[in-house]
């Protein structure tokens, strides 16, 4: 299919959004709340579905070429400046939107049956769509504004989604959290672009398409080569964009707050799509970071921070879908690490691979909590492989590939990345490698990984207890208790459920082994622009990654073979202050809180009862405006005729001051 | 027409317009206020049409551009033509209801026009 | 600066300039609101005809139809039925607002008449086309470059249309 069939892909989600926002509440009075569900649905799921194929179709197509642009109209077009909707059909792009309508229309799909019983079904997929839309075009977008759109786009389908039980105040306030958050890396991203025109203005004083990628990725590679001061400001600039975005160090904040959303947005927003845009711009501008070590290095070292981080908080947390979130916080470090080192397609093959265990992971979860009552405290598990057969069995998939089981897909991108960053030489300052040393951690974390995951496994799937039998009746102090009892029994999904899970099993069984290795060719055919291409083989790495792989499994498997350890159950007084520190987060998060929100409540205070009581609404500003009105006040008569002398009394001046001015400039 | 400097319309139109502003300053009724206002929209209108006839720049290459810059002026005076037209029906309209209200229309007796 | 050279067309040019500034101070003059209507017709018929001098006959015609047809007559019409006919009806005050507004009229003409009028005093060379004032060549432009503010002027009019009526019905049911 022509590769200008790429405005069917984004036309199609844009159109399922409309109807369902527009016709949705129409089809619930026609057909009636029951029966419009599975309308509403097929609706929804069809044109993520649809654009898929075509998505396929026009992948085929995808040669090693130049990149395809297709231009459309303009959208901003003022003297020197213009920025048309132009779309660009590449390897990267054509991944991404693989990525986002195929897993899109699996989650689709499993939402369909997962929000059964919700009444908001039509809302759900409005958001749903059009965070559809947005992702494509910010994948899809041939310059960074439209980029910025789609970017801008996905916040807001994610506040949405986020806070789509907004009754209940805690998911309004994540909600919140992640907007306020992702804006501190708007900043970034926007300042990355006005630096970006400013520089490619220099090369190219002619063009007025100044963002488009096919005339800015040559001006920056001239400009930059030289200057790697200029080349860091705006590594890192972007980079910080990419950070809120991909919840990075320190800005990783909002996503475990995330978790409040739906489990199926949970998977497919802050799982498999949207938390991987921070990558995909890097790989996008990837000139940018290969001309500044510095800002590579900043990548990297963030990345392996991150990384490290979330896979230690996640040891400390209860909640099934809180650990599955730090360990989206881990993985996203996982990638960074990748990119910072130079080997930015290992980044993307981790973010498909990832996509596939990743979203399988959250759905399982989804599963789990559907049949356990919507509780999500692994505490309250136990011995569930007993009666989620094909959740646990898929899950099982997911797990050992993310814990980097061999020949999995987790196995090979987590093995490229680090092979990378071992053998690699780009993340290196004054003879220093970082990268090597990233590396190193990198290896540590998938020790880490292997361990947290095992924990989560066994507390849920493992163990003979049913412990949520035996909960005791007042261990749980916040009180969303949903009738979990010792006659409980949990329920196997039904098919609209389980179908994806079992695709995105079998995806991540044999993803890696189907694309281990073709990434470098497929993103990169032509090489990087200014640096030599990076190794991704590193000496003894595989028998290096076997052997964190099994021992993190064990060394879980040993803690937790039986059960939950008394440490580590309902009573949280006993737990030791390590693992209460992981559960907090190590403090972090609070602390932020209480410098920005409290520390910002305490300054507005002081303002206002300093400032604003002595200055503004004190004597000082408000006598003299005062006075002044009572002065001015004579001038307004009321009369039309009164006004239009004033008027031209003014103009009068205006214009005799202009001509003495240019009489002046004359002589 | 041959020999008549452009400044010659636009002496007369400057006079029109200032003929125009004083009439709206020292006038009471609000109908002569009216066809002053007309008097000063013909007045920019006649410099439109005079510029766009004596043409002072040079025309550009681009077939389109000359074309557009060579009837720019006259496309401008048929706007104003289009929207004056509505101006007065709108504004006769308001006349008519004012008097209709107070049985007066005096401009100076109408001071509301203040906070 | 070469001193103009009398021709023809100058003294008709004068001729016709006069006869619109005469018609200007008129409407401006007169206390009865008639005669400044009568004294607007003139003007406007005298515009017309400089339109045409132009070279822009098509404006001419149009400012003929629209300004001295239609607008016209509703200034003639509202005229006579609010009764303001008489010079009784709205006599002007002899208050400082006439020197005033005499002063900053004269002041504004010699702002901009000192500044621009000597310049262009050269300029006596037309250097358009002939044609360029036709109805074909209005239209064609008309039609294609300005079609969106045409249609925009259109839904205009119709809302002035619309305000009108509702003004002038007497009362809102």
């Amino acid at each position: 299919m022509d590769s200008s069939a790429i405005w069917i892909v984004i036309a199609l989600p844009i159109l399922g959004f409309l109807v369902q926002s527009l016709g949705g509440g129409l089809i619930v009075k026609a057909v009636g709340e029951a029966k419009s569900k599975s309308i509403l649905g097929f609706l929804a799921v069809a044109p993520i579905a649809l654009a898929f194929i075509i998505g396929a179709m026009i992948t085929t197509k995808v040669g090693a070429g130049p990149a395809t642009v297709v231009t459309g109209p303009s959208w901003i077009q003022i003297a020197g400046f213009s920025i048309p909707f132009e779309w660009i059909v590449d390897p990267l792009s054509m991944t991404m939107v693989l990525i986002i309508t195929g897993i899109g229309s699996l989650i689709h799909l499993y939402a369909t049956g997962y929000m059964a019983k919700e009444k908001d079904y039509a809302r759900f997929f409005t958001y749903l769509n059009l965070f559809i839309a947005a992702m494509l075009i910010l994948v899809l977008g041939n310059n960074l504004a439209l980029l910025f759109m789609g970017w801008e786009g996905v916040g807001l389908c994610s506040y949405l989604l986020i806070g789509f039980w907004y009754k209940d105040t805690a998911n309004a306030r994540a909600a919140n959290k992640a907007f306020i958050v992702n804006r501190i890396g708007d900043w970034g991203l926007v300042l990355g672009l006005f630096l970006i025109v400013c520089v490619v203005l220099d090369v190219v004083p002619k063009e007025t398409r100044l963002l488009s990628y096919d005339v800015i990725l040559p001006a920056l590679k001239t400009a930059l080569v030289a200057k790697p001061a200029l080349a860091t400001s705006i590594g890192l600039l972007l980079f910080v964009g990419a950070a809120g975005k991909s919840a990075q160090f320190p800005l990783y904040v909002w996503l475990p707050d995330a978790m409040a959303g739906p489990t199926p947005v949970s998977a497919l927003i802050h799982a498999a799509t949207m938390v991987t845009s921070g990558v995909v711009l890097l790989n996008r501008m990837h000139v940018v970071f290969e001309c500044s070590p510095v800002a590579s290095v900043v990548v990297a070292c963030v990345g392996a921070f991150t990384a490290l981080y979330g896979a230690l908080i996640a040891f400390g947390q209860t909640d099934i879908k809180k650990i599955l979130a730090y360990s989206t916080v881990s993985q996203l470090g996982f990638m960074f690490i990748g990119c910072g080192v130079g080997a930015y397609w290992t980044g993307m093959f981790h973010v498909t691979t990832h996509a596939f265990f990743k979203a399988l992971l959250f759905l399982g979860a989804g599963a789990v909590i559907h049949a356990m009552a919507h509780d999500q405290d692994v505490r309250n598990y136990g011995g569930l492989s007993k009666y989620l057969k094909i959740t646990f069995a898929t899950m099982l998939v997911g797990f050992l590939a993310i814990a980097g089981f061999p020949f999995l897909s987790g196995f090979f991108s987590k093995e490229s990345i680090l092979g990378a960053a071992l053998s690699g030489n780009q993340a290196v300052i004054d003879g220093v490698n970082y990268g090597a040393i990233c590396g190193w951690v990198g290896l540590a974390v998938a020790f880490l990984t292997a361990a947290y995951m095992t924990r989560m496994m066994l507390l849920t799937f493992g163990g003979k207890t049913e412990r949520w039998r035996t909960i005791e009746p007042n261990h749980d102090a916040h009180g969303d208790h949903h009738g979990l009892d010792k006659d409980h029994k949990p329920h196997e999904v039904g098919a609209t459920m389980w179908v994806p899970l079992a695709v995105l099993a079998v995806l991540s069984a044999v993803g890696g082994l189907v694309l281990n290795g073709k990434f470098e060719e497929w993103l990169y055919p032509q090489g990087l622009a200014v640096l030599p291409k990076v190794a991704e083989h590193a000496s003894n790495l595989q028998m290096y990654s076997m052997i964190v792989a099994f021992g993190g499994m064990a060394f879980g498997a040993a803690i937790y073979w039986r059960g939950l350890p008394a440490s580590q159950g309902w009573d949280e007084t006993k737990w030791s202050s390590i693992r209460l520190a992981q559960r907090d987060q190590f403090g972090f998060d609070s602390l932020t809180t209480d410098l920005s929100v409290t520390g910002g409540a305490e300054l507005s205070k002081f303002l206002d009862s300093t400032v604003e009581h002595t200055v503004t609404s004190g004597r000082a500003l408000a006598s003299a405006t005062s006075g002044a009105g009572g002065v001015m006040k004579f001038l307004q008569t009321g009369f039309v005729r009164w006004y239009a002398m004033v008027m031209l009394i003014g103009v009068v001046a205006f214009i005799g001051y202009f001509a003495l001015a240019i009489h002046g400039g004359a002589n | 027409m041959n020999g008549v400097p452009l400044a010659g319309y636009l002496g007369l139109a400057l006079f029109m317009f200032s003929t125009g502003v004083v009439g709206v300053l020292v006038r009471r009724n609000p109908i002569v206020i009216f066809m002053c206002i007309e008097l000063m929209l013909n007045a920019v209108n006649l410099t439109f049409v005079a510029f766009a006839r004596y043409r002072v720049q040079a025309l550009p290459d681009d077939p389109v551009l000359a074309q557009s810059q060579t009837m720019a002026g006259q496309m401008m005076v048929v706007f104003v033509m289009a929207v004056a037209a509505a101006e007065v029906a709108v504004g006769l309209g308001i006349i008519m209801a004012i008097y209709r209200l107070r049985h007066n229309i005096d401009i100076d007796d109408m001071n509301i026009l203040k906070g | 600066m070469d001193a103009l050279k009398i021709t023809p067309e100058l003294l008709l040019f004068g001729a016709a300039a006069g006869l619109a500034a005469i018609a200007a101070v008129g409407v401006v003059a007169f206390n009865n609101a008639i005669r400044s209507a009568l004294c607007l017709v003139v003007n406007f018929f005298v515009l017309a005809f400089l339109y045409f001098t132009l070279n822009a006959e098509m404006l001419g015609v149009t400012q003929i139809v629209v300004y001295t047809g239609a607008i016209m007559v509703l200034f003639l019409f509202v005229i006579m039925l609010l009764n303001l006919g008489s010079p009784e009806a709205l006599e002007e005050k002899r208050d400082w607002k006439r020197p005033a507004g005499l002063a900053i009229g004269a002041l504004f003409f010699a702002t901009i008449g000192s500044q621009i009028l000597m310049p262009l005093m050269k300029i006596t060379t037309v250097s358009s086309r002939d044609d360029f004032g036709g109805p074909q060549a209005i239209g064609r432009t008309l039609f294609s470059q300005y079609a969106f503010p045409f249609e925009a002027v259109s839904v205009l009019l119709l809302i002035g249309i619309v305000g009108s009526i509702l003004l002038a019905k007497r009362r809102m049911s």
